[in-house]
Protein backbone atom coordinates (compact mmCIF):
# COMPACT_ATOMS: atom_id res chain seq x y z
CA UNK A 1 0.00 0.00 0.00
CA UNK A 2 2.86 2.39 0.74
CA UNK A 3 4.11 1.94 -2.85
CA UNK A 4 0.66 2.93 -4.07
CA UNK A 5 0.81 6.11 -1.98
CA UNK A 6 4.35 6.80 -3.22
CA UNK A 7 3.20 6.58 -6.85
CA UNK A 8 0.12 8.69 -6.01
CA UNK A 9 2.26 11.32 -4.30
CA UNK A 10 4.58 11.55 -7.30
CA UNK A 11 1.58 11.81 -9.62
CA UNK A 12 0.17 14.74 -7.65
CA UNK A 13 3.57 16.45 -7.59
CA UNK A 14 3.82 15.98 -11.36
CA UNK A 15 0.31 17.37 -11.92
CA UNK A 16 1.01 20.39 -9.73
CA UNK A 17 3.78 21.35 -12.16
CA UNK A 18 1.86 20.39 -15.30
CA UNK A 19 0.95 23.52 -17.25
CA UNK A 20 -1.61 21.70 -19.39
CA UNK A 21 -3.44 20.54 -16.27
CA UNK A 22 -3.44 24.07 -14.84
CA UNK A 23 -4.80 25.45 -18.13
CA UNK A 24 -7.59 22.84 -18.28
CA UNK A 25 -8.67 23.53 -14.72
CA UNK A 26 -8.57 27.31 -15.20
CA UNK A 27 -10.71 26.85 -18.32
CA UNK A 28 -13.32 24.86 -16.39
CA UNK A 29 -13.40 27.50 -13.64
CA UNK A 30 -13.80 30.33 -16.16
CA UNK A 31 -16.51 28.35 -18.00
CA UNK A 32 -18.40 27.94 -14.69
CA UNK A 33 -18.13 31.67 -13.98
CA UNK A 34 -19.33 32.58 -17.46
CA UNK A 35 -22.25 30.15 -17.31
CA UNK A 36 -23.41 31.61 -13.97
CA UNK A 37 -22.99 35.13 -15.34
CA UNK A 38 -25.05 34.30 -18.45
CA UNK A 39 -27.76 32.53 -16.43
CA UNK A 40 -28.05 35.37 -13.92
CA UNK A 41 -28.16 37.95 -16.73
CA UNK A 42 -30.94 35.91 -18.31
CA UNK A 43 -32.82 35.88 -15.00
CA UNK A 44 -32.42 39.65 -14.61
CA UNK A 45 -33.87 40.07 -18.12
CA UNK A 46 -36.86 37.93 -17.16
CA UNK A 47 -37.27 39.96 -13.98
CA UNK A 48 -37.04 43.23 -15.94
CA UNK A 49 -39.64 42.03 -18.44
CA UNK A 50 -41.90 40.94 -15.58
CA UNK A 51 -41.57 44.30 -13.80
CA UNK A 52 -42.39 46.12 -17.06
CA UNK A 53 -45.38 43.85 -17.60
CA UNK A 54 -46.65 44.42 -14.05
CA UNK A 55 -46.17 48.19 -14.42
CA UNK A 56 -48.23 48.15 -17.61
CA UNK A 57 -50.91 46.08 -15.88
CA UNK A 58 -51.05 48.60 -13.04
CA UNK A 59 -51.29 51.48 -15.54
CA UNK A 60 -54.18 49.75 -17.25
CA UNK A 61 -55.95 49.48 -13.90
CA UNK A 62 -55.54 45.75 -13.29
CA UNK A 63 -54.58 44.85 -9.75
CA UNK A 64 -54.04 41.09 -10.29
CA UNK A 65 -50.48 40.33 -11.40
CA UNK A 66 -49.04 36.94 -12.39
CA UNK A 67 -46.48 35.36 -10.08
CA UNK A 68 -43.06 36.90 -10.31
CA UNK A 69 -40.24 34.79 -11.77
CA UNK A 70 -38.46 33.16 -8.88
CA UNK A 71 -34.72 32.87 -8.66
CA UNK A 72 -33.51 29.40 -7.72
CA UNK A 73 -29.78 29.92 -7.12
CA UNK A 74 -28.64 26.41 -8.03
CA UNK A 75 -30.43 26.60 -11.38
CA UNK A 76 -27.78 29.14 -12.37
CA UNK A 77 -25.30 26.26 -12.45
CA UNK A 78 -26.95 24.47 -15.38
CA UNK A 79 -24.39 25.77 -17.89
CA UNK A 80 -21.52 24.79 -15.59
CA UNK A 81 -22.86 21.24 -15.34
CA UNK A 82 -23.19 21.03 -19.11
CA UNK A 83 -19.59 22.22 -19.53
CA UNK A 84 -18.51 19.54 -17.06
CA UNK A 85 -20.51 16.89 -18.92
CA UNK A 86 -18.78 17.59 -22.21
CA UNK A 87 -15.52 19.43 -21.59
CA UNK A 88 -14.90 17.93 -18.16
CA UNK A 89 -15.11 14.44 -19.66
CA UNK A 90 -12.78 15.51 -22.47
CA UNK A 91 -10.26 16.94 -20.00
CA UNK A 92 -10.51 13.77 -17.92
CA UNK A 93 -9.63 11.77 -21.04
CA UNK A 94 -6.63 14.02 -21.75
CA UNK A 95 -5.44 13.61 -18.15
CA UNK A 96 -5.84 9.82 -18.21
CA UNK A 97 -3.99 9.58 -21.51
CA UNK A 98 -1.22 11.91 -20.41
CA UNK A 99 -0.49 10.04 -17.19
CA UNK A 100 0.29 6.78 -19.02
CA UNK A 101 1.65 8.30 -22.25
CA UNK A 102 4.20 10.40 -20.38
CA UNK A 103 5.51 7.36 -18.51
CA UNK A 104 5.75 5.30 -21.70
CA UNK A 105 7.14 8.12 -23.81
CA UNK A 106 9.77 9.57 -21.51
CA UNK A 107 11.26 6.18 -20.66
CA UNK A 108 10.88 6.29 -16.88
CA UNK A 109 9.07 2.94 -16.77
CA UNK A 110 12.29 0.90 -16.73
CA UNK A 111 13.35 2.58 -13.48
CA UNK A 112 9.91 2.11 -11.91
CA UNK A 113 9.31 -1.47 -13.04
CA UNK A 114 12.75 -2.69 -11.99
CA UNK A 115 11.63 -2.04 -8.40
CA UNK A 116 9.71 -4.41 -6.14
CA UNK A 117 6.24 -2.98 -6.73
CA UNK A 118 3.07 -4.94 -6.01
CA UNK A 119 0.87 -6.08 -8.90
CA UNK A 120 -1.52 -3.13 -8.57
CA UNK A 121 0.80 -0.56 -7.00
CA UNK A 122 1.57 1.36 -10.17
CA UNK A 123 -1.97 1.45 -11.57
CA UNK A 124 -3.45 1.91 -8.10
CA UNK A 125 -1.07 4.76 -7.35
CA UNK A 126 -1.83 6.44 -10.65
CA UNK A 127 -5.58 6.16 -10.10
CA UNK A 128 -5.32 7.26 -6.48
CA UNK A 129 -3.26 10.32 -7.48
CA UNK A 130 -5.62 11.25 -10.30
CA UNK A 131 -8.70 10.72 -8.11
CA UNK A 132 -7.23 13.01 -5.45
CA UNK A 133 -6.40 15.54 -8.17
CA UNK A 134 -10.00 15.46 -9.43
CA UNK A 135 -11.26 15.77 -5.85
CA UNK A 136 -9.19 18.93 -5.53
CA UNK A 137 -10.46 20.25 -8.86
CA UNK A 138 -14.12 19.48 -8.06
CA UNK A 139 -13.76 21.05 -4.61
CA UNK A 140 -12.28 24.19 -6.17
CA UNK A 141 -15.05 24.30 -8.79
CA UNK A 142 -17.66 23.88 -6.03
CA UNK A 143 -16.24 26.88 -4.19
CA UNK A 144 -16.06 28.86 -7.46
CA UNK A 145 -19.69 27.90 -8.21
CA UNK A 146 -20.89 28.98 -4.77
CA UNK A 147 -19.02 32.29 -4.97
CA UNK A 148 -20.28 32.87 -8.52
CA UNK A 149 -23.89 32.24 -7.53
CA UNK A 150 -23.64 34.57 -4.54
CA UNK A 151 -21.61 37.37 -6.15
CA UNK A 152 -22.45 37.28 -9.87
CA UNK A 153 -25.92 35.79 -9.50
CA UNK A 154 -26.65 37.84 -6.35
CA UNK A 155 -28.69 34.90 -5.09
CA UNK A 156 -29.01 33.96 -1.42
CA UNK A 157 -27.65 30.49 -0.61
CA UNK A 158 -29.23 28.32 2.09
CA UNK A 159 -27.71 25.39 3.94
CA UNK A 160 -29.77 22.92 1.92
CA UNK A 161 -28.44 24.48 -1.31
CA UNK A 162 -24.90 23.85 -0.13
CA UNK A 163 -25.81 20.24 0.68
CA UNK A 164 -27.33 19.77 -2.80
CA UNK A 165 -24.26 21.29 -4.40
CA UNK A 166 -21.95 19.01 -2.40
CA UNK A 167 -23.92 15.91 -3.43
CA UNK A 168 -23.74 17.04 -7.07
CA UNK A 169 -20.00 17.66 -6.69
CA UNK A 170 -19.63 14.08 -5.48
CA UNK A 171 -21.29 12.84 -8.64
CA UNK A 172 -19.12 15.17 -10.73
CA UNK A 173 -16.06 13.61 -9.11
CA UNK A 174 -17.29 10.08 -9.91
CA UNK A 175 -18.03 11.11 -13.50
CA UNK A 176 -14.56 12.60 -14.07
CA UNK A 177 -12.81 9.64 -12.43
CA UNK A 178 -14.82 7.33 -14.73
CA UNK A 179 -13.44 8.97 -17.88
CA UNK A 180 -9.89 9.24 -16.57
CA UNK A 181 -9.79 5.57 -15.48
CA UNK A 182 -11.28 4.40 -18.77
CA UNK A 183 -8.58 6.26 -20.72
CA UNK A 184 -5.80 5.04 -18.42
CA UNK A 185 -6.88 1.45 -19.16
CA UNK A 186 -7.23 1.99 -22.90
CA UNK A 187 -3.87 3.79 -23.19
CA UNK A 188 -2.11 1.09 -21.15
CA UNK A 189 -3.57 -1.63 -23.37
CA UNK A 190 -2.69 0.09 -26.65
CA UNK A 191 0.54 -0.78 -28.38
CA UNK A 192 0.46 2.63 -30.03
CA UNK A 193 -0.18 5.40 -27.53
CA UNK A 194 -2.44 7.31 -29.91
CA UNK A 195 -4.74 4.29 -30.28
CA UNK A 196 -5.78 4.51 -26.62
CA UNK A 197 -6.54 8.20 -26.97
CA UNK A 198 -8.48 7.72 -30.21
CA UNK A 199 -10.56 4.90 -28.69
CA UNK A 200 -11.36 7.02 -25.65
CA UNK A 201 -12.36 9.93 -27.90
CA UNK A 202 -14.62 7.68 -29.98
CA UNK A 203 -16.34 6.49 -26.79
CA UNK A 204 -16.60 10.10 -25.61
CA UNK A 205 -18.10 11.16 -28.96
CA UNK A 206 -20.65 8.34 -28.84
CA UNK A 207 -21.66 8.50 -25.19
CA UNK A 208 -21.24 12.20 -24.40
CA UNK A 209 -22.37 13.82 -27.64
CA UNK A 210 -24.18 11.52 -30.06
CA UNK A 211 -26.36 9.27 -27.88
CA UNK A 212 -27.59 12.01 -25.50
CA UNK A 213 -28.24 14.23 -28.54
CA UNK A 214 -30.34 11.50 -30.19
CA UNK A 215 -32.26 11.05 -26.93
CA UNK A 216 -32.81 14.80 -26.62
CA UNK A 217 -33.97 15.03 -30.23
CA UNK A 218 -36.46 12.20 -29.69
CA UNK A 219 -37.89 13.90 -26.58
CA UNK A 220 -41.15 15.61 -27.64
CA UNK A 221 -40.66 18.14 -24.86
CA UNK A 222 -37.47 19.34 -26.53
CA UNK A 223 -39.10 20.13 -29.88
CA UNK A 224 -40.35 23.54 -28.78
CA UNK A 225 -38.51 26.03 -26.54
CA UNK A 226 -40.16 25.90 -23.14
CA UNK A 227 -41.51 22.41 -23.75
CA UNK A 228 -44.12 21.10 -26.21
CA UNK A 229 -46.77 20.25 -23.63
CA UNK A 230 -46.28 23.45 -21.64
CA UNK A 231 -46.58 25.54 -24.81
CA UNK A 232 -49.77 23.73 -25.78
CA UNK A 233 -51.00 24.26 -22.19
CA UNK A 234 -51.51 20.54 -21.76
CA UNK A 235 -51.74 19.54 -18.12
CA UNK A 236 -49.48 16.85 -16.63
CA UNK A 237 -52.11 14.04 -16.44
CA UNK A 238 -53.05 14.69 -20.08
CA UNK A 239 -49.39 14.81 -21.04
CA UNK A 240 -48.86 11.41 -19.41
CA UNK A 241 -51.96 10.07 -21.19
CA UNK A 242 -50.60 11.24 -24.55
CA UNK A 243 -47.16 9.78 -23.83
CA UNK A 244 -48.77 6.46 -22.83
CA UNK A 245 -49.78 6.10 -26.47
CA UNK A 246 -46.10 6.30 -27.44
CA UNK A 247 -44.66 4.06 -24.72
CA UNK A 248 -42.52 2.02 -27.14
CA UNK A 249 -41.05 5.17 -28.66
CA UNK A 250 -40.42 6.66 -25.23
CA UNK A 251 -38.88 3.38 -24.07
CA UNK A 252 -36.38 3.49 -26.93
CA UNK A 253 -35.64 7.16 -26.27
CA UNK A 254 -35.09 6.54 -22.57
CA UNK A 255 -33.08 3.37 -23.27
CA UNK A 256 -30.75 5.34 -25.51
CA UNK A 257 -30.31 8.02 -22.90
CA UNK A 258 -29.62 5.68 -19.99
CA UNK A 259 -27.00 3.83 -22.05
CA UNK A 260 -24.89 6.96 -21.67
CA UNK A 261 -23.04 7.55 -18.41
CA UNK A 262 -23.22 11.25 -19.21
CA UNK A 263 -27.02 11.16 -19.09
CA UNK A 264 -26.86 9.46 -15.69
CA UNK A 265 -24.62 12.24 -14.43
CA UNK A 266 -26.91 14.87 -15.95
CA UNK A 267 -30.09 13.41 -14.48
CA UNK A 268 -28.46 13.16 -11.06
CA UNK A 269 -27.08 16.69 -10.98
CA UNK A 270 -30.17 18.25 -12.60
CA UNK A 271 -32.32 16.56 -9.95
CA UNK A 272 -30.19 17.46 -6.95
CA UNK A 273 -29.60 21.04 -8.09
CA UNK A 274 -33.29 21.43 -8.88
CA UNK A 275 -32.57 22.29 -12.51
CA UNK A 276 -35.20 19.74 -13.44
CA UNK A 277 -38.46 21.40 -12.34
CA UNK A 278 -39.87 18.10 -11.12
CA UNK A 279 -37.28 18.03 -8.33
CA UNK A 280 -36.94 21.75 -7.67
CA UNK A 281 -37.56 22.60 -4.01
CA UNK A 282 -38.29 18.97 -3.22
CA UNK A 283 -36.85 17.56 0.04
CA UNK A 284 -33.36 16.13 -0.41
CA UNK A 285 -34.48 12.70 0.87
CA UNK A 286 -37.15 12.48 -1.80
CA UNK A 287 -34.63 13.34 -4.53
CA UNK A 288 -32.27 10.69 -3.15
CA UNK A 289 -34.96 8.03 -3.36
CA UNK A 290 -35.92 9.02 -6.90
CA UNK A 291 -32.31 9.15 -8.06
CA UNK A 292 -31.07 6.02 -6.29
CA UNK A 293 -30.88 3.87 -9.47
CA UNK A 294 -28.83 6.54 -11.26
CA UNK A 295 -26.50 7.05 -8.32
CA UNK A 296 -25.94 3.28 -8.14
CA UNK A 297 -25.21 2.97 -11.86
CA UNK A 298 -22.84 5.96 -11.93
CA UNK A 299 -20.97 4.60 -8.90
CA UNK A 300 -20.87 1.10 -10.42
CA UNK A 301 -19.67 2.45 -13.78
CA UNK A 302 -16.87 4.39 -12.10
CA UNK A 303 -15.88 1.40 -10.00
CA UNK A 304 -15.83 -0.83 -13.11
CA UNK A 305 -13.75 1.75 -14.95
CA UNK A 306 -11.18 1.91 -12.13
CA UNK A 307 -11.02 -1.91 -11.99
CA UNK A 308 -10.51 -1.95 -15.77
CA UNK A 309 -7.66 0.55 -15.44
CA UNK A 310 -6.03 -1.51 -12.68
CA UNK A 311 -6.31 -4.77 -14.63
CA UNK A 312 -5.18 -3.24 -17.92
CA UNK A 313 -2.13 -1.44 -16.51
CA UNK A 314 0.29 -4.32 -16.08
CA UNK A 315 4.05 -4.66 -16.50
CA UNK A 316 3.43 -6.39 -19.81
CA UNK A 317 1.01 -3.84 -21.29
CA UNK A 318 3.10 -0.90 -20.13
CA UNK A 319 6.21 -2.23 -21.85
CA UNK A 320 4.61 -2.99 -25.18
CA UNK A 321 6.27 -1.44 -28.20
CA UNK A 322 4.94 2.01 -28.84
CA UNK A 323 5.46 4.93 -31.11
CA UNK B 1 19.15 -19.24 -28.47
CA UNK B 2 19.97 -20.15 -24.85
CA UNK B 3 22.53 -18.42 -22.68
CA UNK B 4 24.31 -20.05 -19.75
CA UNK B 5 26.34 -17.70 -17.62
CA UNK B 6 27.61 -17.52 -14.04
CA UNK B 7 28.92 -14.29 -12.56
CA UNK B 8 30.32 -14.76 -9.03
CA UNK B 9 29.52 -12.19 -6.34
CA UNK B 10 31.94 -9.30 -6.13
CA UNK B 11 32.84 -9.30 -9.84
CA UNK B 12 32.65 -6.41 -12.26
CA UNK B 13 31.41 -8.28 -15.29
CA UNK B 14 31.41 -6.75 -18.76
CA UNK B 15 29.09 -8.20 -21.39
CA UNK B 16 30.39 -7.34 -24.84
CA UNK B 17 28.82 -7.79 -28.21
CA UNK B 18 27.86 -6.08 -31.44
CA UNK B 19 24.57 -4.23 -31.91
CA UNK B 20 21.71 -6.70 -31.83
CA UNK B 21 23.78 -9.41 -30.12
CA UNK B 22 21.26 -9.58 -27.28
CA UNK B 23 23.04 -7.64 -24.52
CA UNK B 24 20.10 -5.41 -23.59
CA UNK B 25 17.68 -8.33 -23.85
CA UNK B 26 19.90 -10.24 -21.43
CA UNK B 27 19.89 -7.35 -18.96
CA UNK B 28 16.12 -6.91 -19.35
CA UNK B 29 15.64 -10.59 -18.55
CA UNK B 30 17.95 -10.45 -15.55
CA UNK B 31 16.28 -7.29 -14.19
CA UNK B 32 12.83 -8.92 -14.69
CA UNK B 33 11.72 -6.25 -17.15
CA UNK B 34 11.19 -9.11 -19.61
CA UNK B 35 9.85 -12.56 -18.82
CA UNK B 36 11.87 -15.42 -20.29
CA UNK B 37 9.98 -17.62 -22.77
CA UNK B 38 11.88 -20.55 -21.26
CA UNK B 39 14.70 -21.15 -18.82
CA UNK B 40 15.56 -19.28 -15.66
CA UNK B 41 18.19 -17.12 -14.02
CA UNK B 42 19.09 -16.61 -10.39
CA UNK B 43 20.20 -13.25 -9.05
CA UNK B 44 21.56 -13.17 -5.51
CA UNK B 45 19.66 -16.39 -4.77
CA UNK B 46 16.35 -15.23 -6.29
CA UNK B 47 14.84 -16.76 -9.41
CA UNK B 48 13.70 -14.29 -12.08
CA UNK B 49 10.71 -16.52 -12.84
CA UNK B 50 9.67 -17.69 -9.37
CA UNK B 51 10.75 -14.76 -7.21
CA UNK B 52 10.85 -11.66 -9.39
CA UNK B 53 10.13 -9.41 -6.39
CA UNK B 54 13.16 -10.86 -4.59
CA UNK B 55 15.30 -10.13 -7.66
CA UNK B 56 14.01 -6.56 -7.80
CA UNK B 57 14.88 -6.03 -4.13
CA UNK B 58 18.43 -7.24 -4.81
CA UNK B 59 19.27 -5.17 -7.85
CA UNK B 60 19.96 -1.65 -8.94
CA UNK B 61 19.48 -0.80 -12.60
CA UNK B 62 20.72 1.97 -14.85
CA UNK B 63 19.16 1.70 -18.32
CA UNK B 64 20.76 3.11 -21.45
CA UNK B 65 19.70 6.74 -21.92
CA UNK B 66 18.21 6.93 -18.45
CA UNK B 67 15.20 9.24 -18.16
CA UNK B 68 13.69 10.94 -15.12
CA UNK B 69 10.70 13.07 -14.23
CA UNK B 70 12.06 16.29 -15.68
CA UNK B 71 9.63 18.60 -13.88
CA UNK B 72 10.65 17.21 -10.50
CA UNK B 73 13.82 18.20 -8.69
CA UNK B 74 16.77 15.92 -8.11
CA UNK B 75 15.69 15.35 -4.51
CA UNK B 76 12.06 14.64 -5.47
CA UNK B 77 13.16 12.13 -8.10
CA UNK B 78 15.53 10.33 -5.75
CA UNK B 79 12.97 10.29 -2.92
CA UNK B 80 10.45 8.69 -5.27
CA UNK B 81 12.78 5.93 -6.43
CA UNK B 82 14.15 5.36 -2.93
CA UNK B 83 10.64 4.89 -1.52
CA UNK B 84 9.77 2.50 -4.33
CA UNK B 85 12.86 0.55 -3.33
CA UNK B 86 11.58 0.26 0.22
CA UNK B 87 13.37 3.14 1.97
CA UNK B 88 10.78 4.86 4.15
CA UNK B 89 12.87 7.87 5.24
CA UNK B 90 15.37 8.17 2.42
CA UNK B 91 16.76 11.71 2.85
CA UNK B 92 19.83 10.77 4.91
CA UNK B 93 20.70 7.96 2.50
CA UNK B 94 20.22 10.28 -0.48
CA UNK B 95 22.68 12.76 1.06
CA UNK B 96 25.22 9.96 1.61
CA UNK B 97 24.91 8.73 -1.96
CA UNK B 98 25.13 12.21 -3.47
CA UNK B 99 28.17 12.89 -1.31
CA UNK B 100 29.74 9.59 -2.42
CA UNK B 101 29.15 10.60 -6.05
CA UNK B 102 30.51 14.10 -5.35
CA UNK B 103 27.24 15.48 -6.66
CA UNK B 104 26.05 17.88 -3.99
CA UNK B 105 24.38 21.28 -4.35
CA UNK B 106 21.83 20.30 -7.00
CA UNK B 107 19.07 19.01 -4.71
CA UNK B 108 16.40 21.50 -5.67
CA UNK B 109 17.21 21.82 -9.35
CA UNK B 110 14.82 20.27 -11.83
CA UNK B 111 16.36 17.31 -13.62
CA UNK B 112 15.14 18.66 -16.94
CA UNK B 113 17.98 21.21 -16.68
CA UNK B 114 20.69 18.56 -16.19
CA UNK B 115 23.34 17.61 -18.77
CA UNK B 116 23.79 14.04 -19.96
CA UNK B 117 26.73 13.54 -17.58
CA UNK B 118 24.74 14.85 -14.62
CA UNK B 119 21.79 12.63 -15.50
CA UNK B 120 24.07 9.63 -15.63
CA UNK B 121 25.27 10.36 -12.10
CA UNK B 122 21.68 10.68 -10.94
CA UNK B 123 21.10 7.38 -12.72
CA UNK B 124 23.84 5.76 -10.65
CA UNK B 125 22.47 7.42 -7.50
CA UNK B 126 18.93 6.05 -8.00
CA UNK B 127 20.37 2.60 -8.72
CA UNK B 128 22.44 2.34 -5.52
CA UNK B 129 20.20 4.16 -3.02
CA UNK B 130 18.91 0.93 -1.53
CA UNK B 131 22.39 -0.67 -1.45
CA UNK B 132 21.63 -3.46 -3.91
CA UNK B 133 23.76 -6.58 -4.06
CA UNK B 134 23.94 -6.45 -7.85
CA UNK B 135 24.14 -3.40 -10.07
CA UNK B 136 23.08 -3.67 -13.72
CA UNK B 137 24.38 -1.02 -16.10
CA UNK B 138 23.22 -0.96 -19.72
CA UNK B 139 25.69 0.92 -21.92
CA UNK B 140 26.49 3.30 -19.04
CA UNK B 141 29.04 5.36 -21.00
CA UNK B 142 26.76 5.91 -23.98
CA UNK B 143 26.73 9.59 -24.93
CA UNK B 144 29.16 10.70 -22.23
CA UNK B 145 32.16 12.95 -22.87
CA UNK B 146 35.64 11.65 -21.91
CA UNK B 147 35.48 13.28 -18.48
CA UNK B 148 32.05 11.75 -17.84
CA UNK B 149 33.34 8.35 -18.92
CA UNK B 150 36.27 8.59 -16.52
CA UNK B 151 34.08 9.70 -13.60
CA UNK B 152 31.65 6.89 -14.23
CA UNK B 153 34.44 4.33 -14.48
CA UNK B 154 35.89 5.47 -11.17
CA UNK B 155 32.44 5.32 -9.56
CA UNK B 156 31.86 1.76 -10.74
CA UNK B 157 35.23 0.63 -9.42
CA UNK B 158 34.60 2.32 -6.04
CA UNK B 159 31.15 0.80 -5.71
CA UNK B 160 32.66 -2.59 -6.29
CA UNK B 161 35.68 -2.17 -4.03
CA UNK B 162 34.17 -0.15 -1.17
CA UNK B 163 30.73 -1.77 -0.98
CA UNK B 164 31.39 -5.16 -2.54
CA UNK B 165 28.68 -4.54 -5.11
CA UNK B 166 28.58 -7.01 -7.99
CA UNK B 167 28.39 -5.10 -11.28
CA UNK B 168 26.96 -6.46 -14.52
CA UNK B 169 27.68 -4.06 -17.34
CA UNK B 170 26.81 -4.03 -21.03
CA UNK B 171 29.14 -2.00 -23.13
CA UNK B 172 30.56 -1.35 -26.54
CA UNK B 173 33.71 0.32 -25.27
CA UNK B 174 36.43 -2.30 -25.06
CA UNK B 175 38.85 0.19 -23.53
CA UNK B 176 36.46 0.73 -20.61
CA UNK B 177 36.16 -2.99 -20.05
CA UNK B 178 39.92 -3.28 -19.76
CA UNK B 179 40.00 -0.54 -17.12
CA UNK B 180 36.91 -1.53 -15.15
CA UNK B 181 35.94 -5.18 -15.43
CA UNK B 182 37.34 -8.19 -13.65
CA UNK B 183 35.65 -10.66 -16.00
CA UNK B 184 34.08 -10.49 -19.44
CA UNK B 185 31.63 -12.32 -21.61
CA UNK B 186 31.27 -11.93 -25.35
CA UNK B 187 27.86 -12.39 -26.88
CA UNK B 188 27.42 -13.13 -30.56
CA UNK B 189 23.92 -13.48 -32.04
CA UNK B 190 22.50 -14.46 -28.64
CA UNK B 191 25.21 -17.02 -27.85
CA UNK B 192 28.01 -16.60 -25.35
CA UNK B 193 31.19 -17.21 -27.36
CA UNK B 194 33.62 -16.36 -24.57
CA UNK B 195 33.47 -16.03 -20.78
CA UNK B 196 36.49 -15.72 -18.49
CA UNK B 197 38.32 -13.35 -16.20
CA UNK B 198 39.95 -10.41 -17.92
CA UNK B 199 43.38 -11.58 -16.84
CA UNK B 200 42.84 -15.09 -18.23
CA UNK B 201 41.41 -13.69 -21.44
CA UNK B 202 44.41 -11.47 -22.05
CA UNK B 203 46.77 -14.35 -21.13
CA UNK B 204 44.97 -16.76 -23.46
CA UNK B 205 45.71 -14.60 -26.47
CA UNK B 206 49.35 -13.54 -26.04
CA UNK B 207 49.67 -12.74 -29.72
CA UNK B 208 46.97 -10.08 -29.57
CA UNK B 209 47.87 -6.54 -28.51
CA UNK B 210 44.54 -5.55 -27.02
CA UNK B 211 41.09 -6.72 -26.02
CA UNK B 212 39.88 -5.26 -29.30
CA UNK B 213 42.14 -7.62 -31.23
CA UNK B 214 40.93 -10.53 -29.10
CA UNK B 215 37.34 -9.50 -29.73
CA UNK B 216 37.83 -9.68 -33.49
CA UNK B 217 39.92 -12.82 -33.20
CA UNK B 218 36.88 -14.47 -31.62
CA UNK B 219 35.14 -13.72 -34.93
CA UNK B 220 32.42 -11.54 -33.43
CA UNK B 221 30.57 -10.05 -36.36
CA UNK B 222 27.67 -7.71 -36.71
CA UNK B 223 24.62 -9.00 -38.52
CA UNK B 224 24.67 -7.68 -42.08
Amino acid sequence: MSDTWTVAGKELLDLRRDRLFAILIAFLAVATLISVAVASADFRNQQGAYNLYVANLVKSGTSIAPAAPQLFPLKLLRGGIEYLEILGALFAIVLGYETIAKEKHRGTLALVLSRPLGRFSFAGGKMLGLSIAWLGVVSALTVVSLLAVVTIGQAPIRGSDVARLLVSSGFAWLYLVFWTALTVGLTALSTRLSTGLILALIIWLAFVLIIPQIGDTMDPDNQVPGGLFATLRIKKPDELAVLAQFSAFDGIRNGLEVSSVTKHFERLTFAFLGIKDQYNQQPLGLVWVAMLPYSITLTAATFASVVFAALATTRRTLQRTHS
Amino acid sequence: MGLTLNVPAGEVFGLLGHNGAGKTTTVNLLTTLLEPSSGDATINGHSVTADAAGVRRSIGYLPENVQFYDDLTLLENLRFFARLSGLRRPDARIRDVLSFLDFEGHDNQKIGMFSKGMRQRVGIAQAVLHEPAVLFLDEPTSGLDPEGVRTLRETIVRLNREFGMTVFMNTHLLSEVTKTCTSIGILNHGALVHHDSLANTLAAFPAEDSLEDIYFRLDVTSPS
